[in-house]
């Protein structure tokens, strides 16, 4: 089992820790080095805790865990309008990949308004590529739960909702957790106050993660996501020169490449792992929704019958 | 007379009214407009749904005038143009890009910084230059408003609506579902009641 850990510390002698962790078999997903400082977001084997902590004290480092490491998260606004963007939404977003996940933000066609609104086949399979769907809502009680009764039809994956009022989450129909004190803020949150509300949003996701982790672990894939990005890395030479933002953005059950699916499908799936098996046989490699990129889901060990 | 004399949000849900009380100062300061509305009033109730938005305004100084900051007059004598002299050199450059779109660059001249000439027939265009309106201040705080109540203020659901918009007054009555008589009512209620008090 590996643990999402964050390392933040300065950039001298880090490489120590990269080495480390890398030794112990986890993966170093992201590595941000600025000026002096370098933020490390990595999966640690979770018994080798210990090592990486007595490493990180030994560098003058901070160890912190950061359960939205390796997730992609959909932050899904009504409309892309004056009325929720740039404020609000982008500071979720952005607050979100502080904290190790990577944040797509979606803006829905009709998603306007307590009767009117409505979700389109496409919207809801982007939206079910993702681990969370983050809905950012507005002021009133009455509208967030009229809402919810149908907005979130045929979603699959866990929905945190947002909204001004303190509701209780079972009051919030179809949502997995419910975080008040947003709202439809059109200024930047910088205050106290705000900051504190977006470290809990930050906490329930988290929280969210921890039980999709523990319903994978039940089943777990074939293959470790961690495992499938550093093998494509290896071996298609092309993504080296990919500037999309995290060509290779890290799922909990899969990962989303970042190039044309036509393209690059057949050579991703025939990938021989050194345990002898191709990536065909692990995981499903399909054409995602999200431009014509690739999305490659790991099959369980349950359908698989092994675990590499 | 002060900015924002009365401000009331009314809603049946406090913590509503709360955050559309923030997210309306927000948005009148973001587009610089706290000046411009002297009282307001809010009326949103999410059950029905009807959001009413009421406001007496406090427009600035009328729209500018060329005759109001420069002299014009003929030309040389024997040739067609127009010579403006001017005054306040703080709308030379609107005026030159007025003058521009119109008679095209090649038509006007500038031998020096306050005067400016074009090249047209004086005897045609003399007074309509004199009323060539340069800067329209309370146009641009009205489209600003617009922006302000339209777009930014009023619950994006709500595509229904009903405005009323003069130089002292703005009222915006919005829904989801038709437009009910008794709501159209109140909107001027609440539109008379600070009337009233403004009177007052």
């Amino acid at each position: 089992m590996l643990e999402p850990m964050m390392y933040v510390g300065g950039a001298y002698k880090h490489s120590q820790l990269i080495e480390l962790v890398e030794d112990l078999g986890g993966y170093i997903l992201q590595k941000n080095i600025m000026q002096s400082e370098v933020v490390l977001l990595m999966l640690v084997p979770i018994n080798d805790i210990p090592i990486v902590e007595i490493k990180s004290k030994e560098l003058l480092g901070k160890l912190t865990r950061a359960p939205l490491t390796g997730s992609e998260i959909a932050t899904v606004a009504p409309t892309l309008a004056y009325h929720h963007l740039p404020h609000l939404d982008c500071d979720v977003a952005e607050f979100l990949r502080k904290q190790g996940a990577k944040t797509n933000m979606v803006g829905l066609a009709r998603g306007v308004g307590k009767r009117i609104c409505q979700l389109t086949a496409f919207e809801r399979d982007l939206i079910n590529e993702h681990d969370v769907a983050v809905f950012i809502l507005g002021n009133y009680e009455h509208c967030i739960i009229e809402k919810s009764k149908k907005l979130y039809e045929g979603i699959e994956i866990p929905i945190v909702v947002t909204g001004a009022p303190e509701l209780r989450t079972e009051d919030v129909p179809n949502a997995t957790a419910y975080v008040g004190s947003f709202g439809r803020i059109l200024h930047h949150l910088r205050h106290a106050e705000e900051l504190r509300t977006l470290d809990k949003l930050a906490q329930v996701i988290g929280k969210v993660l921890d039980d999709v982790r523990v319903e994978i672990a039940k089943d777990p894939p074939s293959v470790a996501p961690p495992r499938i990005k550093k093998e494509i890395e290896e071996n298609i030479a092309e993504i080296v020169d990919n500037l999309h933002p995290l060509p290779i953005t890290l799922q909990m059950n899969g990962v989303r490449v970042k190039m044309p699916y036509e393209e690059y499908h057949e050579q991703i799936e025939n990938i021989k792992f050194v345990e002898g098996v191709t990536m065909k046989e692990v995981a499903r490699v399909l054409p995602s929704k999200m431009r014509n990129f690739i999305l490659i889901k790991a099959l369980p060990k349950s359908e698989t019958g092994f675990s590499i | 007379m002060e900015q924002l004399e009365t401000f009331i949000v009314e809603c049946p849900d406090a913590t509503g009214a709360k955050t559309t009380r923030s997210l309306i100062l927000d948005t009148l300061s973001d587009l610089s407009l706290s000046r411009v509305i002297g009282r307001l009033k809010v009326y949103m109730d999410p059950v029905e749904p009807v959001f009413i938005f009421a406001a007496l305004l406090r427009l600035g100084s009328p729209s500018i005038k060329i005759k109001d900051f420069a002299r014009v007059d003929m030309g040389a004598l024997g040739k067609d143009e127009v010579k403006i002299e001017i005054e306040k050199e703080m709308f030379t450059i609107k005026l030159l890009n007025k003058l521009w779109a119109k008679y095209g660059k090649e038509n006007i001249e500038q031998p020096d910084r306050k005067i400016i000439i074009v090249k047209t027939d004086p005897i045609k265009d003399l007074d309509m230059l004199r009323e060539l309106v340069v800067e329209e201040p309370q146009q641009e705080v009205l489209d600003r408003l617009i922006d302000a109540i339209a777009l930014r203020i009023i619950p994006e659901g709500f595509r229904v609506r009903k405005h009323e918009l003069s130089s002292t007054h703005v009222l915006f009555v919005a829904s989801e579902d038709t437009l009910k008589p008794e709501w159209l009512a109140k909107g001027q209620e609440i539109l008379e009641s600070l009337r009233r008090e403004e009177n007052a």
